[in-house]
């Protein structure tokens, strides 16, 4: 571990994992009973004692990570399930579930406890209905305003039209924070703006050059991902939604978060060659999606086409073809199956393997030219160095993972701390710098682009010397998929952009009762404020492009 | 001053007039010789700037950043140029509600205009002089900061806080920048001893030192290395080009002033753009490479070389350099720049005042 900090009591903690008896003795009668998810034991406390319990299992038992708010609503409750992890070792999980009734579905706010509370707690408002007690900004998040219900409710009719004239949003112009004392100026940043990756308003306040404050202002591309999920089968109607997630393209990563948590859940084991051709699109996507990240990072430090943005593009598109070839598609993959992978790897091998290696043969080259045109530049240098600062405690207060956190010296990679995959058996490292910076963020990144193409090329070598008879590329899955009722899990993968985790609960149909996606583009989007406030407007949309965020992904 | 002889007593007006006897028909007759010979001056740098620049442009960077650009309409895409041109004549004029409308319309006008004007002092060789009056060098400086004005009431009258942003920055960084520019120039002054366009030329057509047969003139970038150094970085901030090109920072403030000009005006903002970024070509070649000095071709035509290839510096310049932020611009102009060019001025002073005179 590069972050030095005092341990947590390791009572809490056996060989096997997190001691739940001891935890419960921790809490002692705050628990009302307890939940066996499959990835953790989950606690049922009282809606009006969150804070004081997860303060307990942060301080004392070092659940210092939560990834993801959940909210569902059942016949007779609703629920919101807090899943705690530990950024030491993210086997080590836990769920805190939290049940309010129907009548009044009220809930203490998590949210000085986890400061990512917040905007997941407003999203689980915003689509279940739950309320948040004590919450400081008690906002819709992802729908307007004026929007009528609660559309993941089970009331809700979904056909009813909702009436959203223009007239009841509120006009951006006219809020101007306009005083005449003030000599702040209100500026909306988007949604339409060359530097917005997307479809992002950020409604930032300016004094002179410098951000005063900045509300980022999403779900202009929300697409009701969950729901959408939610009326598919498990078997083969889900698997295309993940690509239109992270279309940067993150599409295979995101594929297997969702193959990860829907084998876990249904008991359905992965053909180890399966898993192979796995790790091997997932690192071509992980590249593809990095070389865009730094083209575009680039692209808002330079202004306009230059020549780094064409050279990442060009790379990338040698990524494309590869991927191309593997699963026919260059965007929308569709290539992942539960329980293996569609097809085995393009015939002739001999080309795809050379086609690849040739690739892998030309990326130091390509790599150096970077460090040439970029990281060695003293422009670069100034404009990026101590910008858009992100220290590691605050990191983890948002939840954030991936490169950014990877980049504020916080050592956490799913790939190697919950393995899954072919990742074990291979030799690579995890890319982190002590910066917190913008220009670590790139260098994180760079260095991860080098840490794939060594996976790239252990997993080519492996797929090589494979025997011909032996590649079995899926597994024998029922053709329809009904895992238990009540059966729940959260399960997570290393995406391009951090910790995508997918949690699922089943009810004996073949469609999840409750899907929930685990956006790491989402909790890292909302580390901007705190990097950029009392900053230049250049850093701003510096630091905006550092973080890596796909709208698709953010809005869901 | 160094005695010389003149390379080009005769300014174009003079010389038209003599060629087509207009010069018999008094005040009248001269009058339309200098509307002829600034019609021809402004036409040569219309094509150049407005026309073959943005191809050009175009192909440059796509030649920096891997790519083919234009290439399907005409030889080597050159069609593009009228196709492009009844284009962006043809769209629609866009006047936002609530700008301040004489400053709006008049400031893409000011923009191009102020650029043009700049030409008129130039020597640009084979006689290509519209007129040399004494303090040259002073009056192209002035003209060219009209721009500023020009970019500030975009900036203003465009009721666009994107616009606003960009015009005050580019109020502060043609102020941060202008000092330094015209000092480093004052110092190739004290050189020359002249604010003369053509005599500054001149002085520079004296070999400096003869290595194997090749005489090396004393083109002040030869001379004053330094000022010549310092003179390129003025100027593209000047021009408003990477890394300098705070302004419009499109990524930052959309286009900065430009941002609610369409059509016409949008043009005229961009030719005006172009005209600049030559005007500030040819000054550098004028002072500091000799201006349209060189050996065998015709001097118009090194003139075009040289300032083609300045273009193409700051395209290059463009392409590979990222840009500064607002602060770190304003930092490098008054603290770096302005110290350096005021250094540069008083070493050039002593140096001519102790070894030269």
């Amino acid at each position: 571990m590069s972050l030095e900090r005092p341990r947590p009591d390791q009572s809490y903690v056996t060989d096997d994992g997190v001691d739940y008896d001891a935890i419960e003795e921790l809490l002692g009668e705050h628990v009302l009973g307890r939940e066996t998810h499959i990835n953790a034991e989950g606690f049922v406390i009282r809606p009006d004692e969150v804070q004081e319990v997860l303060f307990a299992l942060r301080d004392q038992a070092g659940f210092d990570h939560l990834s993801v708010v959940t909210a569902q609503e059942y016949g007779d409750r609703y629920e919101s399930i807090y899943h705690l992890k530990k950024y030491d070792d993210p086997t080590q999980e836990l769920s805190v579930v939290v049940p309010t009734s129907k009548d009044n579905p009220v809930s203490q706010t998590a949210e000085p406890v986890y400061r990512t509370a917040d905007w997941h707690e407003r999203e689980a408002y915003d689509l279940v209905g739950i309320e948040y007690e004590g919450h400081p900004d008690p906002r819709r998040i992802l729908l307007p305003e004026t929007w009528q219900g609660h559309p993941l409710s089970l009331d809700y009719d979904q056909d009813r039209p909702q009436i959203v004239t223009l007239t009841e949003h509120a006009n951006p112009i006219a809020d101007d924070h306009y005083e005449s004392e003030s000599d702040t100026m209100f500026l909306n940043i988007g949604p339409h703006h060359p530097a917005t990756h997307g479809v992002l308003h950020l409604k930032a306040v300016l004094d002179g050059e410098q951000v005063v404050d900045v509300d980022p202002d999403i779900g202009y591309l929300h697409r009701c991902e969950e729901q959408m999920a939610q009326q598919g089968t498990y078997r083969h109607q889900i698997m295309p939604y993940p690509d239109r997630w992270d279309y940067a393209p993150g599409g295979l990563m995101n594929e297997w978060g969702y193959a990860r948590a829907a084998e876990d859940l249904a008991d359905i084991e992965v053909p180890e060659y399966a898993q192979v051709i796995r790790t091997l699109g997932a690192e071509l996507c992980r590249i593809c999606s990095h070389m865009l990240a730094l083209g575009t990072f680039c692209l808002d430090i330079y202004g306009d086409f230059t020549a780094i943005f064409m050279y990442a593009m060009r790379d990338r598109e040698k990524v494309q073809s590869l991927l191309e070839d593997l699963t026919g598609s260059r965007m929308m993959f569709n290539y992942l199956r539960l329980g293996g992978v569609a097809w085995d790897l393009p015939e002739p091998r001999e080309e795809f393997f050379e086609k690849t290696r040739d690739f892998l043969d030309d990326l130091p080259e390509a790599t150096q030219e970077y460090h040439d045109l970029i990281t060695s530049n003293e422009i670069f240098q100034i404009r990026t160095i101590d910008t858009g600062v992100l220290e590691p405690e605050v990191a983890k207060q948002y939840g954030a993972t991936g490169p950014v956190a990877r980049a504020s010296g916080i050592d956490y990679d799913l790939r190697r701390d919950d393995p899954y995959g072919y990742y074990p058996e291979l030799d690579w490292d995890v890319a982190t710098d002590d910066g917190c910076d913008n220009y670590a963020r790139l260098l994180v990144r760079m260095q991860e682009v080098e840490q794939s193409a060594k996976i790239i090329e252990q997993c080519i070598d492996v797929l090589e010397s494979w025997p011909e008879e032996d590649r079995e590329i899926q597994s024998n899955v029922p053709r329809t998929l009904r895992p238990e009722a009540d059966t729940e899990i959260y399960r997570a993968v290393e995406a391009a952009k951090g910790e995508l985790g997918i949690y699922i609960r089943a009810d004996g149909t073949d469609k999840p009762a409750r899907f929930k996606i685990r956006s790491p583009c989402f909790s890292n989007l909302h580390t901007l404020p705190e990097m950029s406030e009392g900053e230049y407007i250049a850093d701003l949309i510096a630091s905006l492009g550092s973080l890596d965020i796909i709208l698709g992904e953010v809005d869901r | 001053m160094v005695g010389f002889l003149p390379l080009q007593d005769v300014v174009l007006p003079d010389r038209i007039a003599e060629l087509t006897g207009l010069g018999q028909f008094g005040v009248l007759g001269d009058f339309i010789a200098a509307f002829l010979a600034a019609f021809i001056i402004a036409n040569l740098m219309l094509a150049m700037s407005g026309v073959a620049g943005p191809w050009a442009k175009r192909k440059i960077t796509a030649a920096f950043t891997d790519r083919i650009a234009v290439n399907r309409i005409g030889p080597f895409g050159l069609l593009i140029i009228p196709a492009s041109s009844v284009q962006l004549l043809a769209k629609e004029l866009i006047i936002p509600e609530g700008v301040d409308r004489p400053a709006y319309d008049l400031a893409p006008l000011v923009i191009a205009s102020s650029a043009m004007l700049g030409f008129a002092v130039i020597p640009m060789g084979n006689g290509i002089h519209l007129a040399d009056p004494e303090t040259g060098l002073v009056l192209v400086f002035a003209i060219a900061s009209i721009a500023s004005l020009g970019l500030a009431t975009a900036g203003y009258a465009s009721n666009n806080k994107y616009s606003m942003l960009g015009g005050l920055r580019a109020v502060a960084q043609n102020i941060a920048y202008e000092i330094p520019l015209i000092v480093t120039a004052a110092s190739v002054v004290i050189f020359a001893g002249t604010l003369q366009m053509s005599e500054i030329v001149a002085a520079q057509a004296q070999p400096l030192v003869t290595v194997a047969g090749i005489s090396i003139p004393s083109w002040y970038a030869f001379v004053n290395p330094f000022a010549f150094v310092l003179f390129m970085a003025a100027n593209m901030a000047e021009v408003g080009r990477n890394p300098f090109d705070v302004p419009e920072a499109p990524t930052e403030i959309v286009a900065g002033y430009q941002t609610e000009y369409s059509s016409v005006y949008f043009v005229l903002i961009y030719l005006g753009e172009f005209l600049h970024i030559f005007l500030g070509a040819a000054i550098v070649t004028t002072i500091f490479l000799g201006g349209p000095a060189g050996p065998v071709l015709p001097g118009i035509v090194w003139f075009i070389i040289k300032i083609w290839a300045i273009f193409l510096f700051t395209q290059w310049a463009r392409s590979a350099l990222p840009r500064v932020r607002i602060d770190q611009l304003i930092e490098i102009g008054w603290k770096g720049m302005l110290v350096l060019s005021f250094a540069n001025l008083v070493l050039t002073a002593i140096i001519v005042g102790v070894f030269i005179a």
